[in-house]
């Protein structure tokens, strides 16, 4: 009995394994991140030039595609529009998942910080700088909690949103235009 | 099952679970769903 149930274990373990790798490796290449699993290069698309848009669009964007040169690699991130300009967040920043599952937003920080973000089809070529202000972040904040955050959420969710970003186990990037150094 | 089944068979479990991951779309997306839904209700 028990080596049977010791086999079971071992194939959900197995089958467990072989999603994460064959997923992993399927989407590396592709171009656009899955649900879960990054993907590679954003090469579709039309490519935004000139003026920034209006970023209010976004409010109605639940999740957009945001690649990073360096590596190149793409995922799918909540956005938020504040004051005029457009913010991605990062969490679990302090965790030990966040350390191996958000080495892009370490990357960004150390200055690798150059990519390219697709909404909606069209791709925007930015570059990400991380935002401490706090009048800055409280905006974000409000937008992100007033986007995401359920119906009727409690007010102890609320609270441990903002403790999240004032301890630094969220950060917050503007998706700034590239400077011409850049 | 004897080890030497066991792994036999284990093996051709892993090679059809990747095929069908690589080859059926709908396949992959469901079970990325459903490790999603995991992954969300343990967020907390």
């Amino acid at each position: 009995m028990v080596r049977i149930i010791v086999q079971i274990l071992g194939v959900l373990v197995l089958l467990l394994l072989t999603t994460i790798v064959t997923l992993r490796m399927k989407n590396s290449g592709a171009d656009g991140p899955s649900v879960l699993f990054p993907g590679g290069e954003l090469v579709s698309g039309e490519l935004h030039t000139g003026a920034d848009p209006d970023w209010s669009f976004t409010d109605d964007v639940f999740t957009i595609e945001l690649q990073l040169n360096d590596p190149m690699a793409s995922r799918r991130i909540f956005v938020m529009e504040s004051d005029g300009k457009v913010y991605v967040p990062s969490g679990y920043m302090k965790s030990f998942l966040g350390r191996i599952w958000k080495d892009w937003a370490f990357e960004a920080e150390a200055g690798n910080n150059l990519g390219v973000a697709r909404i909606e089809g069209v791709r925007y070529e930015r570059q990400l700088i991380r935002v401490k202000d706090p009048a800055i972040i409280e905006g974000v904040a409000q937008k992100m909690l007033q986007k995401y955050a359920p119906e009727g959420a409690p007010p102890d969710l609320i609270e441990e949103f903002r403790r999240s970003i004032a301890e630094d186990e969220t950060w917050i990037f503007e998706m700034a235009p590239r400077s011409s150094e850049s | 099952m004897s080890w030497k089944n066991y792994a036999m068979t284990c093996a051709g479990i892993a090679v059809l679970w990747a095929v069908g991951l690589l080859a059926i779309p709908a396949f992959a997306q469901l079970i990325e769903g459903v490790m999603l839904l995991f992954l969300s209700t343990q967020a907390r």
